[in-house]
């Protein structure tokens, strides 16, 4: 192969792939302002480093994608605002937030629960008690 | 041999990449120990500091490539980088814009993205400094036209491709699913794809210039090579996708492309391999470069390849997306592959003009054991408690927190492979310290 084979190649490898991803991310329907900022509050906040969304993120707590189809709002908005001491420590909480905050958050979780993820997380095969 | 003043810069930059690396063992320690400690007290909490672990991980890998590019590529050509001002002002740039990342981090700013973990700002020098890396770079084989090598090539292909991709991630994203997405932009497209195309390079520069293997032999498929590192590399991406709101096409094409990155790094081997059949008589220096390139070469068949592909299979990724199993994958194959090799070329770069006596070269023999032993222990205790995260939480519906909370016995296995591998990582790193002051003399920078 010569060098400008290897070039064509690679330049027109690049746009099928830039193309066709944006193409794939658009959203099911466009997010509203609260959950903006919810997303805002879940960066700000490095949530991240300990919970996963899609499943990417961090192993110490559970992924969140689809939270608000195990937990009522209200069950949320209180943990948040008021947290409980995080197992297995005796004393480190987990982080807190604002009321405002944690309501913003909980409409980007919301809005996050819409996006079709195509079987994620998965249904167990058995489920026990 | 000819020195160019290219390759007495590159040393500045393997070396802050061995300290960054050495730094990088401390703190992936004592987060490990947060993990199995309650209620450890520490300065910066867990979650700033694996925001730390994970932005070290990515950079100093990217810092030590830019000096071992620099000098393979005015080695491969026989020619003087075309602006040494420049390589010296990206070197500054890039180290001071890294070190913005560590320092905002430790002080609670982030931007909460896993691996681009810093603010914004930070990220903009990064691809300021890259494109005065490619600029550099284009110059010069513009310069030198006639005497372009296929190596000299794909090394600059790789960081023209490394500033694209860096670039959509210093902007700030609202759609969710495109943030992922260009996330795995970085995470994977810059892993497995460009820096594979520097890797290729080195790879070939290294084994031609020491005499292990003929111009012709490596030549003459490298393009091929790097061609279809690309092509897999790009859409084997699709292996990200699964699960994050893309369509289900992504589904076949991240599986099949996934498959098709088998194949260069196969090639890989078979270049290296040749190479070696030649069972030529090396010098201590050059086999300690090559205890660690064989390092890295193993856990880019197996820990990278092999189990990479096995958790590409959809039903397969379904179950152990996001467990231990990922961690146990991402430190073999970040570590394992791409960091053994930076390593190799930092030592080979730094120790130049000099040869180990026979206790250094002992030493450097021993920390690589240990980097290595490490390394396996860490990740097989991860690779089991994803296993058991998997099937229990996932396959049994357990609780995930119940789930968690009995995995303790791994993860005091995983510290204890961290504790050896810190060790390993400071001996290696006090080697790497010694060759750069030894030889320091011969390659005094003007
Ligand atoms: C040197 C090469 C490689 C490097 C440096 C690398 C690195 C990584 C890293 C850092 C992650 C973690 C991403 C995260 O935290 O979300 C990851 C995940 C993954 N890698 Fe690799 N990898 C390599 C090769 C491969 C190959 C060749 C394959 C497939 C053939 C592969 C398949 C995967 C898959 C499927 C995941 C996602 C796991 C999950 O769903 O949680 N990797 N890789
Ligand atoms: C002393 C050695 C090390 C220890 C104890 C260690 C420990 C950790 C810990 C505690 C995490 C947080 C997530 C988890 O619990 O798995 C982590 C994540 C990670 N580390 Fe390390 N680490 C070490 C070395 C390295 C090195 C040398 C690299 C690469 C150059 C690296 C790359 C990563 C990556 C990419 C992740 C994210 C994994 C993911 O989210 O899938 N680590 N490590």
């Amino acid at each position: 192969m010569r060098l400008r084979t290897f070039a064509w190649i690679i330049l027109l490898l690049v746009g099928a792939f830039l193309g066709a991803n944006i193409t794939s991310w658009k959203l099911p329907y466009t997010m509203p302002e609260n959950a903006r900022e919810g997303k805002t509050v879940w960066q700000k906040n490095n949530c991240i480093s300990c919970h996963a969304l899609f499943g990417n993120g961090g192993y110490v707590g559970n992924d969140l994608t689809k939270l608000l189809e195990r937990r009522s709002e209200d069950e949320v908005l209180n943990y948040l605002t008021d947290p409980p001491v995080m197992r297995p420590n005796r004393e480190h909480l987990h982080p807190a937030l604002e009321t405002a905050d944690a309501e913003a958050l909980i409409s980007y979780l919301k809005f996050l629960g819409d996006i079709p993820t195509l079987g994620w997380p998965p249904e167990p095969r058995e489920v026990r008690e | 041999m000819k020195t160019f003043q290219a390759q007495v810069i590159a040393r500045r930059y393997t070396l802050a990449a061995a300290l960054l690396f050495g730094t990088q063992g401390i703190v992936a320690l004592l987060g490990a120990a947060d993990l199995i400690i309650p209620d450890l007290p520490s300065p910066i909490p867990y979650e700033y500091g694996r925001s730390i672990h994970l932005g070290l991980a990515v950079l100093w890998p990217l810092i030590g490539t830019m000096g071992m590019v620099y000098y393979f590529v005015s080695e491969d050509l026989d020619r003087e980088i075309f602006s040494l001002r420049l390589a010296r002002w990206q070197f500054w740039l890039v180290l001071t814009s890294s070190l913005s990342i560590y320092a905002s981090l430790s002080f609670r700013l982030g931007r909460g993205r896993e691996y681009l973990e810093g603010l914004p700002w930070s990220y903009a020098g990064i691809a300021l400094a890259l494109a005065l890396f490619s600029y550099n770079l284009i110059r010069t084989l513009v310069k030198h036209k006639q005497r372009i090598t296929p190596a000299a090539m794909i090394m600059s292909a790789g960081t023209i491709l490394l500033l694209l991709f860096l670039i959509p991630n210093i902007l700030t994203i609202t759609n969710p699913i495109a943030d992922e997405a260009t996330k795995f932009w970085v995470v994977h497209a810059w892993e497995e794809m460009a820096f594979e195309l520097t890797t290729a390079g080195f790879l070939a520069s290294y084994l031609k210039n020491t005499g292990l293997a003929g111009k012709k032999d490596i030549e003459k498929w490298l393009y091929l090579e790097a061609a279809l590192t690309v092509a897999a590399g790009l859409f084997g991406t699709g292996h990200h996708y699964y699960w994050i709101g893309f369509p289900a096409y992504w589904l076949i094409v991240g599986f099949t492309f996934s498959f098709f990155q088998l194949i260069p790094v196969a090639l890989l081997v078979l270049m290296v391999h040749k190479g070696l059949k030649k069972r030529p008589k090396l010098g201590n220096r050059q086999k300690l470069t090559l205890a660690l390139i064989l390092s890295s070469l193993f856990y880019h068949v197996t820990g990278a390849s092999l189990l990479g592909f096995i958790i590409t299979v959809p039903w397969i990724n379904l179950y152990m997306h996001g467990t231990y199993i990922t961690s146990g994958h991402a430190h073999l194959a970040l570590f394992g592959s791409l960091g053994f090799l930076v390593l190799g070329g930092a030592y080979y770069i730094l120790s130049r003009g000099t040869q180990p006596d026979h206790k250094t070269y002992r030493r450097g023999i021993l920390a690589v054991l240990a980097l290595n032993g490490g390394l396996l222990m860490m990740s097989t205790a991860l690779l089991i408690a994803g296993f058991l995260q998997a099937y229990r939480a996932r396959y049994l519906g357990m609780d995930f927190m119940e789930v968690n909370l009995k995995l303790n016995l791994y993860l005091i296995a995983r510290a204890a492979g961290g504790l050896l591998f810190t060790s390993g990582d400071l001996l290696l790193v006090w080697q790497i310290l010694k060759a750069w002051r030894n030889s320091r003399p011969a390659a005094s920078d003007s």
